[in-house]
């Protein structure tokens, strides 16, 4: 059953390995250059790998509740039709409670950036 | 079979292994004519005297170019993370198709084929932000975060769009559900479902109105560093990922093989092929949705609309057993 | 070599250029875009996807070593040009075709460019000079950049000691690199200017680099924390946006440090000092232009090659088309309601604020009322013009900004937005302001 994924993953290895090869045959010179990053002509002041600041991480946290969620989802939706009425009622009042939680969040201003 | 799990009713016959590598030639084929439709969009758009030429011929001439023109590293690049992200994209977008069945046919049955579609396309948040990250460069940082500012905002609706099929099919086995839609398709009582999920595969493929990650403001973003043939294995995942939604959406949305006349396997390609030119036509017509506004929509919109979709599907689902 | 042969046929029929207008010459660089698109070229935002690189004009010092940075970044084939007026635009970018299919050369050039660290120690070398006081007159507005990267970096100490030889290298290669230029200018591209003898220079310095720079791999310093203002330390990046940026006013460069993407403190300042208006000014095209520079920000690629269409029409004499492919234009962008849901709100001017930074008072309002006003100018200047009316010339003299007042219309933004912003004031010409002066002496 797996075998097609094997397959699969092998045949498109092989597609990006062989354009890479073809690459170093067509391709003015094979080795890649060595270059400053892009930044308007100047060079840079400092590596841009640092410590990023993202502004939205609040909404990160809400997006993990969310995401564990997700979780249970899968499963009922499978059963859901086999077990009734209690399992819509269940799965929705939890929805809604993790959804007071985003309004909250959303009149705080979480999903809000600068 | 070895597999000790027991296996849903599947409507689907499992070919041969070998029969990816067909697999991964039609996916090439559907991600060749996006590209060659979006070419003709352009050159269209372009007008002009003499813009016309190029067209649908464009993608040839863009790949004759990344082929001959040469790579580049940048100072203190991490390269390894920063190629894996730029070539995963082709590999996620291939593995994206082998649970979506053509026609009777498919390569991989599995029982939870809705999960492992979802499962790929969160990889691309990874993908893109590492292409940013990788580079070393201030743009392209920017890029990379830019898409996961947007994969925050498009994901949960994408993966509550994605559930309420499974829960009217009763199963997560992709074939399943696309046979649970006799005589009527979900993507017409789910429209809201259907529309959102759409969305969702513009999202994954950076495509479009969700395109800031690699947008001209930030000057090409996390792609802004790439050349050769790393920025060919880039953008040609790009199309394969957009190629590859829309083949999922068949089976999930538009009643898989179904239809008169046309063997099944022929029905399924018209319908991706229809759905993949709304895509790539959307292009044309919308601005980028800023990462910064697009994520209140996302939660206070997109979120509790398909919610409500959800819980309507349940109801019906419930009340039909 | 038949297949070799195709797919450099195939390639340059494709390729993609990165055109910079060197402050004034606008009309120039609209030429060339237009020619660019004519041919079924692209528009390059990038030197990494560029294989053709257009400048516009005669760049100062300043410009011109940006434009060297650039062309060291161009992953090849790579070609460069210099147009210097619009009617010879054509001719150039054939012979930029013609150089792109020249392989063998292509080839040669791959092997006998300089890498970054080469460029890198090439560049503490020029600092190193500037420190001792002998800089040379043709870096001497870059001295004056350079005087500003100490504040705080005790990185560029390391390189002193290298004063001597370093100073004797550069002396000599620069020389030799700027005569060059010089010679070649008319004869449209050379492709390596560059030669090995900048390998040869600097290849003895690398590992005194490396070792002196113990937080500086690479030979450029690390980023270093800056107090956030959610209270958290995260590193401040300090990343120059300009000259050599598509879409971008011509010969500004902004210097912003970012905490994220989000522009915590900005200087601004002009790359060769005053701008000559070479180009006389006509008609609208100038604001058609902005507008398709904002469309194109926005993301909307399509709306921004016809603004670009309508633009180049409109500089044609005796145009009766623009009129109403302008209107058609305009309908277009107001209907579009994500556009209008992505700009409004987005840094709103009080007539206090605009008046404040000497903007024009159709500079009031939020970024998406400023494009709607921008389309109305220009429709209402198609019309004007057709009507032999020369009145907008007055108009478009009083659209200038001061380089004082840029900082305080970007600060808090993210760079993005703050492009927007920037495209949105329809700026037709920037005006050194006191504040520069200030700082390249201080």
């Amino acid at each position: 059953m797996y075998a097609g994924v094997v397959v699969m993953a092998s045949a498109v290895g092989v597609l990006v390995l062989g354009l890479y090869a073809l690459h170093r045959l067509t391709a003015v010179a094979p080795d890649s250059l060595t270059v400053l990053p892009f930044e308007s002509g100047w060079a840079p002041e400092q590596h841009a790998l640092s410590r990023y600041h993202v502004r939205w991480y609040l909404a990160t946290l809400l997006f993990l509740a969310f995401d564990v969620e997700m979780l249970f989802m899968y499963p009922w939706a499978v059963v859901v039709a086999q077990v009734g009425v209690t399992a819509v009622v269940e799965m929705f009042l939890f929805l809604a409670a993790l959804f007071v939680a985003v309004l909250w969040a959303w009149r705080e201003g979480a999903l809000r950036w600068v | 079979m070895a597999d000790p799990m027991p296996m849903t009713d599947s409507p689907i016959t499992t070919v041969a292994p070998g029969w990816a590598i067909a697999a991964l030639g039609i996916l090439g084929a559907l991600a060749v004519t996006a590209a060659m439709l979006d070419g003709a969009l352009a050159a269209r758009a372009g007008g002009g005297p003499g813009g016309k030429m190029g067209g649908p011929v464009r993608p040839f001439g863009e790949a004759a170019r990344l082929m001959r023109q040469r790579r580049r590293t940048t100072v203190e690049a991490d390269r390894l993370l920063w190629r894996i992200g730029g070539a995963g994209l082709l590999v996620v977008a291939a593995l994206m198709v082998t649970v979506v069945p053509l026609g009777e046919w498919t390569i991989f049955d599995l029982d939870v084929g809705v999960m492992w579609f979802n499962a790929m396309d969160v990889m691309v948040w990874a993908l893109v932000w590492l292409t940013g990250w990788g580079a070393n460069s201030a743009h392209s940082l920017v890029g990379g975060y830019r898409f996961l500012a947007h994969g925050l905002g498009y994901e949960l609706p994408l993966m509550f769009a994605l559930v309420a099929p499974a829960i009217a099919a009763e199963t997560l086995n992709v074939g399943a559900v696309a046979a649970a839609q006799e005589g009527l398709w979900f993507a017409v009582w789910m429209p809201v479902a259907f529309l959102v999920y759409l969305l969702g595969v513009a999202a994954f493929s950076v495509w479009g109105p969700f395109a800031p990650a690699i947008g001209t403001d930030v000057s090409g973003g996390a792609r802004a560093e790439l050349s050769g043939v790393d920025r060919l294995v880039f953008e040609a995942g790009r199309y394969a990922l957009l190629a590859a939604g829309a083949a999922f959406a068949v089976p999930m949305f538009l009643g898989g093989g179904a239809g008169p006349l046309l063997p099944g396997w022929a029905w399924v390609l018209v319908k991706t092929v229809a759905l993949l030119a709304v895509l790539v036509w959307l292009r044309r017509r919308l601005p980028a949705f800023r990462p910064d506004k697009f994520m209140e929509v996302g939660w206070m919109l997109l979120l509790p609309a398909v919610l409500l979709q959800d819980l309507v599907v349940a109801v019906i689902a419930v009340w039909r057993s | 070599m038949g297949l070799s042969d195709a797919i450099a046929r195939s390639a340059s029929r494709h390729a993609h250029a990165l055109v910079v207008e060197v402050p004034g010459s606008w009309r120039t660089r609209m030429a060339a875009e237009r020619n660019v698109a004519a041919r079924g070229w692209r528009l390059a935002i990038s030197p990494a996807d560029a294989d053709v690189l257009v400048v516009c004009g005669e760049p100062g010092p300043g410009l011109a070593e940006a434009i060297e940075g650039i062309w060291h970044q161009m992953p090849g084939p790579r070609v460069r040009v210099y147009v210097h007026a619009g009617d010879e635009v054509g001719a150039r970018l054939d012979e930029a075709h013609t150089g792109l299919l020249d392989t063998d050369r292509h080839r040669r050039d791959a092997q006998q460019r300089p890498t970054a660290s080469e460029l890198l120690a090439e560049q503490a070398g020029s600092r190193a000079e500037s420190h001792g006081g002998h800089g040379d007159t043709d870096h001497g507005s870059a001295g004056g950049h350079e005087g500003m990267d100490h504040e705080g970096h005790e990185g560029h100490e390391g390189h002193e000691g290298h004063e001597g030889h370093e100073g004797m290298d550069h002396g000599s290669h620069e020389g030799m690199d700027h005569g060059s230029h010089e010679g070649m200018d008319h004869g449209a591209h050379e492709g390596m200017d560059h030669g090995a003898h900048e390998g040869m220079d600097h290849g003895g310095h690398e590992g005194m680099d490396h070792g002196d720079m113990e937080m500086s791999p690479g030979g450029i310093p690390l980023a270093e924390g800056g107090e956030d203002r959610d209270g958290l330390e995260m590193d401040v990046l300090q990343v120059r946006l300009g000259p050599v940026l598509p879409h971008w006013p011509a010969g500004l460069v902004l210097r912003c440090s970012l905490q994220g993407d989000v522009i915590v403190e900005a200087q601004a300042e002009l790359v060769d000092g005053r701008v000559r208006q070479d180009d006389e000014v006509v008609g609208p095209a100038r604001g058609i232009d902005n507008i398709a520079s904002l469309l194109a920000l926005a993301g909307w690629d399509d709306a921004a090659a016809e603004a670009r269409r309508i633009r180049d029409t409109a500089l044609e004499p005796g145009d009766g088309a623009a009129g109403s492919e302008l209107e058609r234009l305009r309908r277009r962008v107001r209907r579009s309601r994500t556009l209008r849901w992505s700009l409004r709100g987005v840094r709103r001017l009080s007539e206090e604020d605009a008046h404040a930074r000497g903007l024009p008072a159709d500079a009031v309002g939020d970024t998406y009322e400023r494009l709607m006003g921008m389309l109305d100018r220009a429709v209402a200047g198609v019309a004007a013009t057709a009507a032999g009316d020369t009145g907008t010339r007055t108009d478009d003299a009083s659209r200038t900004l001061s380089t004082d007042h840029l900082p305080h219309l970007v600060m808090g933004l993210d760079l993005a937005t703050a492009r927007l912003v920037l495209a949105s004031l329809d700026i037709h010409e920037l005006l050194a302001g006191q504040a520069e002066h200030e700082v390249s002496h201080g």
